[in-house]
């Protein structure tokens, strides 16, 4: 049992900033666990609190059974992976990888040994005698990790863990990283200012911004329906469209023309209410011919996303972004139609920003 | 002699035709020629005293250039054993390793305290350190003198050891706080996570890390504490317990112009010997010290 529980979490720096500021969470034992945010949001002092390296100010922490608000980093079962990897650079890559069992007094034969079959696991194979500063990042990477796990701990910390490596490379090594904390089964908390990273990773993933938490639930959840409008800008590798307006005529004013309630919002809000219509511009269509509910708009820019095209529209003063396929790409001055699908388009409350549906 | 490499390795990456090229080659003619007569200034007056370390004292006032007659170690034996030479060296490396395995021991906990911990007074106590590197010698003699004395430690090896000690504590303190400081805390964080305690921390963590500012610092020391000379004349008059400075003064005034010149030389040479041997191991590490801070 080795769940992470959370409550009333505050860590609060010298001058009254709260870094962290009321969280409460918990994370399942096993769990893949998303800190998302941008910078600043507090992700990275959660996770130090959690770690220990942070003195929680107020709230309690729990890992398992244990409240550990007040303990030592090295008596909480935690490891970490820090953003630079943190190897002790003046150890071969066997010593960096079996440091914490020196700690707990394995001997120096066992500790060999063990280190050589985790470095092999995670293919390190022949790098043992190595120094860090001899090893590349995507291995220093692995070392680090491999020195993480190879206490077996209750709870495996990332700090943004892909952030220092180039784009091809943090592909492979998510992928990777998924499947070792599957075969592990280790809670595992990481944290990370790339939503895609996220999504791709975590099983459930916590929004937070300012020290506050804004949503929890799993990716497909904070995707498709993010709480208020800044998850619902945060989310996205294209950010979702949102367009401050009026409710009218049992619908939405945007650009020019007037689209339908959101399914989820019907009967929810009033003709006149101030509200944040948002579509993501991967669940919008592009049509040639007048379609019911579209929005007439001009192309202004065309931008290739490889397989797909990134198109903005305009319709009035309103600028809507598109992601459209390769096949039914248009091109700039081109007019037609934006049409929105009602399931998949949500209503924001323009004063609260918070979800109304 | 190492800044002439550095020069030419300069004038090397320079690409090649330019405006300024002969600018540089002028600048690199001028900076050569200067080195060269400055290296013959340092080197000659050393070579000298090692030619006449092997002469006797009539062959040093008949031809003070001449090579000697016979090469052989009388000068040096009997600078080792009469003049009490040996006995001078034996006390001198106890009081530099004694005090230098002290200060770089004290000066290393102390930096690492005051550069990675936060508690009230860690600047004063910082600025206090500062303090002492500006403190001369002079001034504190007589003081040192009666407090040596009052605790019996006047007149012997560990009273000097000590007083050495507090004197290289501010510059060992001073250089290895910015070393710690430039130490990445995700170092130290990571021991923490993995268990490690303050002080398995510092020991296998932080301080092997600062080695080369470590080495740096005892080479610094090292040079400063064997040739140091006022406070042993002050401090340590039993001439038992006289280091290789005072056995040299000695040896130099004691017999006037019937002193022999040739174990004199040899004396020198003895004493020397060590700190140039010290210097040439160490000299890449000097540098590296200095070009590191350059970097950062």
């Amino acid at each position: 049992m080795s769940a992470i529980t959370t409550t009333a979490l505050v860590k609060e720096y010298p001058g009254g900033v709260r870094g962290v500021d009321g969280i409460d969470v918990t994370i399942e034992d096993g769990e893949f666990f998303a800190l998302l945010g941008p910078s600043g949001c507090g992700k990275t002092t959660l996770l130090r609190s959690i770690a220990g390296l942070e003195a929680i100010t107020e709230g309690t922490l729990h890992i398992g059974e244990r409240d550990v608000t007040n303990a030592q980093p090295g008596e909480r079962g935690v490891a970490m992976v820090f953003q630079d990897y943190a190897l002790f650079p003046h150890m071969d890559v066997g010593d960096n990888i079996a440091y914490p069992l020196k700690i707990r007094k394995v001997g120096r034969t066992e500790r060999r040994k063990t280190a050589t079959g985790i470095a092999n696991g995670l293919s390190l194979d022949g790098l043992i005698e190595r120094r860090p500063g001899q090893l590349s990042g995507g291995q220093q990477q692995r070392v680090a990790l491999a020195r993480a796990v190879a206490t077996r701990p209750e709870v495996l910390l990332l700090d943004e863990p892909l952030s220092n490596l180039d784009a091809r490379l943090r592909l492979e090594a998510r992928t990777f990283l998924k499947e070792l904390q599957r075969d592990l089964g280790v809670t595992t908390v990481f944290v990370t200012h790339d939503q895609a990273e996220a999504l791709a990773l975590a099983d459930r993933i916590a929004v937070m911004k300012s020290g506050k938490l804004q949503q929890l639930g799993t990716p497909r959840e904070v995707f498709g329906r993010p709480l208020n409008t800044f998850v619902a800008g945060f989310i996205g590798s294209t950010p979702m469209n949102l367009v401050t307006t009026t409710v009218a005529d049992g619908g939405v004013r945007v650009g020019t023309a007037t689209v339908p309630l959101p399914a989820t919002a019907e009967g929810k809000v009033a003709d006149g209410a101030a509200v944040v219509w948002g579509a993501r511009p991967e669940y919008l269509r592009w049509s040639r011919e007048p379609v019911d509910g579209g929005i007439p708009a001009e192309v202004s820019v065309t931008e290739n996303l490889g397989a797909s095209v990134l198109v903005s529209a305009h319709s009035g003063d309103v600028r809507l972004q598109l992601v459209l396929g390769e096949d039914d790409e248009p091109s700039p001055g081109d007019t037609g139609w934006v049409v929105a699908t009602a399931r998949r388009s949500l209503l924001f409350d323009a004063a609260t920003t918070e979800l109304i549906g | 002699m190492t800044t002439i490499t550095r020069t030419d390795e300069l004038v090397r990456s320079v690409p090649q035709p330019t405006s300024s090229e002969r600018g540089d080659r002028a600048v690199a003619g001028v900076s050569h020629t200067v080195l060269i007569i400055w290296s013959i200034v340092v080197i000659a007056p050393l070579l000298w005293t090692l030619l006449s370390s092997f002469k006797t004292s009539r062959e040093i006032f008949a031809s003070p250039f001449a090579l000697p007659a016979s090469w052989n170690f009388d000068n040096y034996v009997s600078a080792w054993t009469s003049a009490g030479i040996g006995n001078f060296f034996l006390n001198t490396v106890i009081v530099v390793t004694c005090a230098l395995v002290i200060v770089m021991l004290l000066g290393a906990m102390c930096a690492y305290v005051l550069a990675r911990f936060d508690f009230p007074g860690r600047r004063a106590i910082y600025y206090l350190m500062l303090a002492g590197l500006t403190f001369p010698v002079f001034l504190a003699i007589v003081p040192l003198f009666f407090v040596l004395r009052n605790v019996g430690l006047l007149n012997t090896l560990p009273g000097l050891i000590i007083t050495y000690v507090a004197f290289a504590l501010p510059f060992t303190v001073f250089f290895m706080y910015s070393f710690f400081r430039g130490l990445p805390d995700e170092i130290a964080e990571a021991a923490a996570i993995d268990g490690a305690g303050e002080w398995r921390t510092f020991f296998q963590v932080m301080l092997p890390m600062a080695r080369p500012g470590m080495a740096s610092v005892a080479i610094f020391n090292f040079l400063g504490l064997w040739n140091q000379f006022l406070l042993p004349v002050a401090l340590n008059t039993n001439q038992d317990n006289w280091v290789l400075s005072q056995g040299m003064a000695g040896f130099a005034s004691s017999a006037g112009y019937a002193v022999d010149f040739g174990s004199l030389f040899a004396a020198v040479v003895i004493t020397v010997v060590p700190v140039l041997i010290v210097y040439i191991i160490f000299q890449r590490q000097l540098q590296g010290s200095v070009s590191q801070g350059t970097m950062k």
